[in-house]
């Protein structure tokens, strides 16, 4: 039986769940997340997971039959951003089991495949992982090598798989791999694999910049024998599948920025407020202020972008969620960034925190489809878009979204279909796509004066990257 | 160029983003679900065709078109037109 209508799709929760949940976790991150311990051990302590997995994080978003706490995407993203603003090994973690590690299980399990594992999924005595990168397959995901062959009754897992999130800790993992099509071809399955199958090798830690909590590993599939049972779905269904868990775990990690670009910002606005040069407080500085300001309003067009992608689902979902982690990675490396340099010299400290901020940050610029990737796909989906933004905007939204409309429409003219191939245009159309993206999220749900000051900066960049002058 | 021999050029651009060979495609086949293409791929095919064939295909055609035979007739419209 598949599952029914997506979470996402559902009324979103009310938001006194959400907010309980979401205290609860504040709370006793507040008391027992440690973010520069768990950065210099390399591992989120027992009792944070333990902890966590009591108060049902683990579970949040799985069905409620088995266990979890059925929320959907609007609940999830607050819940990830809460924690990201503790630690982001931490959300990452927890980011991965309930995104992409458990969401197709979700989404496309049998009843049977929900009974075996939903249950210790949702208690957080199993953690999930989804393997598709590979070696010689990081964004492009039509490279990936790991197959999938039928053989009697069973199919027969080869291949090798790189930076799998939580690899140290899952025992359940989500594999893409290549099958063939009726037609022959190659296509992508997804298939569930346990950490104890014959044939499951796991590799070493990998050390990295940041999220050093957060567990990274490679798996090397040796003929693991599986049985049909294992399959999410039909064989070679995986590739729509991606698409939606791609949404989800995208729009998860874009919570994070978010918590991670509040994080910086509430620790500028502290250090601001105390510090003193020339005679003033620093947020009494023009230039500070002008700093700072940019900081709040671009946290909460974040927010707001992330709110907005949550609250669609489909083909919608699929394009924001795209738009928020382009926008989100490269906003929170921006606030940090920011934060760091009105700190002074006590930034590039890494007692301040805002050194771990950013390390942890930056991958996210990078995993779960590098920016630039993501960027020119975006600029493919807008030129097959109907929908006419400007209309319903005012002030510096609508002459944002008129801009790129008025791009499109001449990158139409001139190129036709051709334009396909040239992606430097794509590129750039997508830049400016997710400032209008942003912009638009923000004009709908942040504060006015904030959504304003925003709009005003995206527009001015948008400019740049469409390579026109106002 | 004949009927035939035009179908045989974008048959062979199609292999060149599948798995499959030019003799082992068929009309009805769709170019997602059974060739394994995505969204950026079967655009990227209609893409090359113009180029190829220097036709004036515009995205909104491109992106209607979801299986090899959408693909010949499209492609064989246009050769028509700007014969």
């Amino acid at each position: 039986m598949l599952a029914s209508a997506s979470a996402a799709a559902k009324a979103p929760e009310p938001d006194s769940v959400v907010a309980a949940l979401c205290e609860s976790v504040d709370r006793f991150c507040a008391r027992h997340v440690r973010a520069q311990e768990i950065d210099a051990a390399g591992r989120i302590p027992l009792v944070v997971i333990e902890g966590l997995a009591a108060l049902g994080v683990f579970g949040a978003t799985l069905p409620a039959e088995h266990g979890g706490g059925d929320l959907g995407l609007v609940g999830a993203a607050e819940l990830i951003e809460t924690l990201a603003r503790h630690d982001r090994s931490v959300a990452t973690t927890v980011g991965l089991h309930l995104g992409l590690g458990t969401r197709a299980l979700v989404e496309h399990g049998s009843a049977e495949q929900h009974a075996r594992y939903l249950p210790s999924l949702a208690s957080g005595e199993t953690i999930a992982a989804f393997a598709t990168t590979e070696p010689a397959a990081g964004s492009d995901l039509s490279a990936i090598g790991t197959t999938l062959t039928e053989e009697g009754d069973l199919l027969r897992l080869r291949g090798q798989k790189a930076f799998v999130t939580n690899g140290g800790l899952a025992c359940l993992f989500t594999v893409a791999a290549r099958t063939k099509t009726s037609a022959g071809a190659a296509a992508t399955t997804l298939v569930l694999v346990e950490r104890g199958d014959k044939g499951v090798v796991q590799l070493g830690e990998e050390r990295k910049l940041g999220l050093r909590g957060s567990s990274t590993t490679g798996f090397v599939f040796e003929d693991v024998a599986l049985p049909r049972e294992r399959v999410l779905g039909a064989l070679g269904s995986g590739q729509a599948q991606l698409d939606r868990v791609l949404a989800w775990g995208r729009l998860l990690m874009s919570a994070g920025c978010v918590g991670t670009a509040q994080a910086a910002l509430d620790r500028a606005l502290r250090y601001t407020a105390e510090r003193r040069q020339f005679g003033k407080r620093l947020d009494e500085q023009p230039v500070v202020r002008m700093l700072t300001d940019g900081m709040r309003a671009r946290v909460a067009a974040m927010r707001a972008m992330v709110r907005a992608a949550a609250a669609t689902d489909g083909e919608t979902l699929a394009r924001l969620s795209a738009s928020a982690k382009v926008f989100c990675s490269e906003s929170a490396w921006r606030v940090g960034d920011t934060a760091l340099q009105l700190h002074g010299g006590s930034g590039y400290i890494e007692d301040t925190g805002l050194a771990l901020l950013l390390r942890d940050a930056r991958v996210t610029r990078i995993f779960e489809g590098a920016n630039e990737v993501l960027l020119t796909q975006l600029g493919l989906l807008e030129l097959s878009q109907r929908t006419t933004f400007a209309e319903r905007t005012a002030g510096a939204v609508h002459e944002l979204a008129r801009r790129v409309e008025a791009h499109r429409q001449r990158l139409h003219e001139e190129q036709g279909v051709r334009v396909v191939r040239d992606k430097l245009a794509l590129y750039r159309l997508g830049q400016a796509v997710i400032l209008r993206d942003a912009a638009l999220a923000a004009e709908r749900t942040a504060d006015p004066d904030l959504a304003r000051a925003f709009a005003n900066d995206a527009l001015r960049d948008a400019v740049l990257h469409l390579g026109e002058w106002p | 160029m004949i009927r035939a021999e035009l179908e045989g050029k974008v048959l062979s651009l199609i292999s060149q983003l599948s798995t499959l060979k030019a003799h082992e495609l068929r009309r009805e086949q769709r170019l997602r679900e059974d060739l394994g293409m995505d969204s950026v791929s079967s655009m990227e095919l209609l893409s090359m065709v113009a180029e190829e064939l220097d036709l004036d295909i515009s995205v909104e055609d491109a992106a209607g078109i979801t299986t090899v035979g959408g693909t010949l007739e499209l492609v064989a419209q246009h050769y028509e037109r700007s014969a």
